[in-house]
């Protein structure tokens, strides 16, 4: 049995946010995540930092948020945001009151804009569509989730906070009424265990309704899916976004050696059983291509859906939910923190923390918009030159990975999975997907002596079906060959079809 | 116009191009063959998968589905395919063995079986079960082969591992082409004190001598030496390649290397000239016949946009199941995603339907409802489909 003062469920921005600021508060914590960290919609966004715009008519508290946090967060997190800059173009046809009222809010909220001819935005983005009437330039950034994630878990680490990773929370115990701690398994062994805590917060966006069910408690939630797709190349090194009312298909952030386009919105019931379908597909693509029309004939690598946890309101469309969050008592000992967004987590942590330090009668002021992220020290910042040096290493050529890269993960985070090498090297989210890199990285493990042989191929097995689930839908053109020729090697070459493996 | 006329222009170097092209050249033709770049057949295991669904692959062929093009090939041809095949590629020092009549087993990289027909002699002394007793040498730093994967599944199997400092198969298999090296090798495997019956390598071994290098270690170590074929680049892929393609130009073929197809110069009822793009300028061929071998999507003979499947070279109809999101089904490894049956559907002369084309024969993977992957026709059936449609196209008198 494990005791902690509080346990935080959901390993997304917000709880890996809410470790970070509970360790900067010397405050004894355990968190349980039950995939990887950034497993669900943190990992499943844009990676954008929104400057704010997109929301100053829609909801302009969330607007002013998000700027402060952008502007906090380029500070403290160097190595996992990359200041693009960013644009909203307007296309022929798009509402000129619309941008007025824009370019007002902005001012109002006071988010610096720049409006620029359409001839200083194609200088700017060449890939942009030469048609555009105008462009206003606002400070959107972009972020990497994961890293994001990884590096809030890294102050955690330092200052004695637990984690575990692939443990489902199956239980939440109980006694006279107040919650006093949780079951959990481990998704790998089975093997199940109790942690002991006082304060349970509920951090687990689309999951939080059945998380506080297991209190006895209930979050009424909205769950919007938002599907994006990713480029195999970088079309534009600034984001993009569309200036109109929000829409499906409006943003596009570049993204290390990627773009990411998207996303759409609609209502989902079980955030577990979502799919994405190919008209979603053809409308970011269609959308994303009014902006920088090569989207259009572009190779898109793979499509997937990540779930919005909005709080219920009466409001019909899911975008004109409020995005701003909350912070639910549930009176028994846990609380749900619902609703935010990727650019406010820290902000959300801190507010969630400073109720956990008034329930627990302690005085700590929040340092967490001061001190830079943990960690990145260790981050070279990866200049192609270096990543070069060692091309016999590489082991995956698209995000030039090397094979020590690997090695490294493999024995801090002791994972049997590929995705988690991925989350925290990129290994295998360029172009081919992980075709080859992930025989390689399964390899690697096996000369560590890792895997036993029930896993060996299994494993294999089972990344190839997750991989297909991404990618199915965008199936088109080069990827479509590149495709068939990965299912040519595992199928045809190693003849991995007639092998039945459990895992 | 272009200044030579050849009697037969081939579009694609894989096996069905260069068999095909190879057939008429040494009927008397004066053949060109066109191609891209290097072919797909250097990516693949160099085995010649005739048909997997049956221990035997020719009651195999007979079981296929009613439409499969193998049916429009005769017993007869795939016999005479594979003999002449077997034949040259002896001749040519790449001994390959197997009959029609038995598919057999593999040892693969991740220590799973590939059901075949045809089995480079590299490859003869593969196992047949999990319970071989093997030796398995690899190279440190070589990326694309893990030994763990192979003896995590065979119980009777160990390893040992050789630094040759350098991490493609291609470049171990240039290092045995020197003799010194082999030399030292040769030491260095002596003193591993292996136990086992056979000794299995990634297949890394030589290129150009790969026959006199295998013997060479097989003679010292007393005992049978086997390849594993590797993922792409591969070594025996590459082997059987160079060997079709020097069998071809010993016949008197022409290539025109780096030479994309790209169009036809069309008349009536016939094609006069494919037209392609090399070095940044158009040229156009002549001919009075046309073999279309230029693969499904990973060899560029078909492909696909957001709605359709398309043949560019001469907009031939193509074969398209369905709407896009029906070309794959939800299960990866199902085998039988609709997208393996797109292609070129062809009648019983090797042309395609629908079509006016009189003098344009289609072979190999290009061909409609094959399902290479499910059904295993992979080089099997492009030597076999090569065969019958250079011979319906000399049958036409052409």
């Amino acid at each position: 049995m494990i005791k902690t003062d509080v346990i935080i469920i959901g390993g997304g921005a917000t709880g890996c946010g809410i470790a970070r600021d509970l360790a900067l508060r010397g405050i004894p914590h355990c968190l349980i995540e039950k995939g990887d960290y950034a497993a669900g919609a943190t990992g499943a966004c844009h990676g954008l930092l929104h400057s704010g715009g997109r929301y100053v008519i829609s909801d302009p508290v969330s607007a002013r948020e998000c700027f402060d946090e952008n502007m906090i967060l380029r500070r403290i997190g160097v190595k996992c945001v990359e200041n693009t800059g960013g644009l909203f173009v307007r296309l022929p046809g798009d509402s000129k009151i619309f941008r007025e009222r824009f370019l007002r809010s902005c001012n109002e909220i006071g988010i610096p804009t720049e409006v620029i001819s359409s001839t200083r935005a194609l200088e700017l983005v060449p890939s942009l569509n030469p048609e555009i009437e105008e462009a206003v330039r606002v400070p959107d950034c972009s972020i990497d989730p994961f890293r994001l994630c990884m590096l809030n878990m890294k102050t955690s680490e330092l200052k004695g906070g637990l984690s575990f990773t692939r443990h489902r929370v199956i239980d939440v115990l109980k006694s006279h009424g107040r919650c006093t701690g949780v079951k959990v398994i481990d998704m790998g062994t089975g093997e199940q265990k109790e942690i002991h805590g006082n304060i349970i917060v509920n951090a687990t966006g689309a999951w939080a309704d059945q998380v506080a069910k297991m209190a006895g408690s209930e979050v009424p939630l909205t769950l919007s899916k938002g599907s994006l797709v990713i480029t195999n190349h970088r079309l534009t090194n600034m984001v993009i976004n569309r200036l109109r009312l929000p829409s499906d298909g409006d943003i596009i952030v570049p993204n290390e050696a990627v773009c990411l386009a998207g996303t759409t919105s609609l209502a989902v019931e079980d955030p577990d059983k979502i799919r994405i379908e190919p008209v979603e597909v053809d409308t970011i693509i269609g959308e994303a291509g009014r902006m920088i029309p090569h989207f259009n004939n572009t190779r898109i690598i793979r499509a997937f859906s990540g779930v919005r946890p909005l709080l219920q309101s009466k409001k019909a469309d899911s975008r004109e939910i409020s995005r701003s969050f909350q912070i639910i008592d549930h009176q028994n000992g846990m609380f749900s923190i619902v609703g935010g967004k990727l650019t406010t987590f820290r902000l959300m942590a801190e507010k969630m923390v400073d109720t956990i330090m008034d329930a627990f009668n302690l005085k700590k002021e929040c340092e967490t918009a001061h001190k830079p992220l943990d960690g990145q020290e260790e981050l070279s910042g990866y200049p192609l030159s270096k990543r070069l040096a060692d091309m016999k290493n590489i082991v995956c050529e698209c995000e030039l990975v090397t094979r020590q890269n690997v090695e490294r993960i493999i024995e801090q985070t002791k994972t049997r999975h590929v995705g988690d090498i991925s989350h925290r090297t990129r290994l295998g989210m360029g172009p081919c997907q992980g075709g080859f890199c992930t025989f390689r990285a399964l390899g690697i493990m096996h000369d560590m002596d890792i895997l036993t042989p029930e896993q060996s191929v299994g494993a294999l097995r089972d990344f190839l079906q997750r991989r297909f689930r991404g990618i199915r839908y965008a199936l088109w053109g080069d990827q479509l060959r590149e495709e068939q020729l990965v299912e040519y090697i595992y199928l045809g070459i190693l003849a991995l079809g007639k092998t039945i493996e459990p895992g | 116009m272009s200044l030579v006329e050849y009697d037969v222009i081939i579009i694609g170097a894989g096996v069905a191009g260069l068999t095909a092209g190879t057939l008429l050249a040494e009927r008397g033709k004066k053949v060109a063959l066109v191609t891209a770049g290097e072919p797909t057949v250097c990516l693949s295991t160099g085995c010649i998968d005739l048909c997997s669904g049956a221990d035997n692959p020719e009651e195999a062929i007979d079981a296929l589905p009613a439409q499969h093009p193998f049916h429009l090939v005769t017993r007869q041809q795939i016999h005479q395919a594979v003999d002449d095949f077997k034949r040259k590629m002896a001749g040519a020092g790449l001994a390959y063995v197997g009959q029609t009549s038995r598919n057999r087993l593999v040892l693969s990289a991740i220590g799973t079986f590939k059901t075949t027909c045809l089995i480079p002699e590299s490859m003869q002394a593969s196992p047949q079960s999990e319970e071989g007793k093997i030796h398995v040498v690899t190279f440190a730093c070589l990326k694309d082969f893990y030994p763990g994967y192979i003896i995590s599944r065979l119980k009777n199997a160990s390893f040992s591992t050789y630094d040759a400092g350098i991490s493609t198969t291609m470049g171990i298999a240039s290092l045995f082409e020197d003799e010194n090296f082999l030399e030292s090798f040769l030491l260095w495997v002596e003193k591993q004190n292996i136990r086992e019956d056979k000794i299995a390598f990634p297949a890394v071994l030589g290129l150009e001598s790969s026959a006199a290098i295998r013997e060479k270690i097989e003679y010292r170590m007393e005992r049978p030496v086997f390849e594993i074929p590797t993922i792409p680049p591969s070594m025996p892929g590459r082997r059987l390649f160079n060997c079709l393609k020097d069998s071809f130009h010993r016949a008197g073929g022409v290539i025109y290397w780096d030479w994309q197809a790209t169009g036809a110069e069309k008349s009536g009822r016939l094609i006069e000239a494919v037209i392609t793009e090399s070095h940044g300028r158009p040229n156009s061929l002549n001919a009075q016949a046309f073999i279309l071998a230029t693969g499904s999507f990973v060899g560029g003979g078909l492909r696909a946009d957001h709605s359709k499947i398309i043949e560019n070279i001469f907009d031939l109809p193509v074969y398209t199941p369905g709407k896009r999101e029906e070309w794959f089904e939800q299960d990866y490894f199902s085998l039988n995603h609709p997208i393996g049956r797109a292609g070129i559907v062809v009648d019983g002369s090797f042309r395609a339907v629908e079509s006016r084309w009189d003098n344009l024969y289609v072979c190999g993977n290009i061909l409609a409802h094959i399902e290479v992957l499910k059904n295993g026709c992979g080089h099997g059936f492009a030597l076999a489909t090569a065969r019958a449609a250079a011979e319906s196209l000399l049958e036409a008198g052409r």
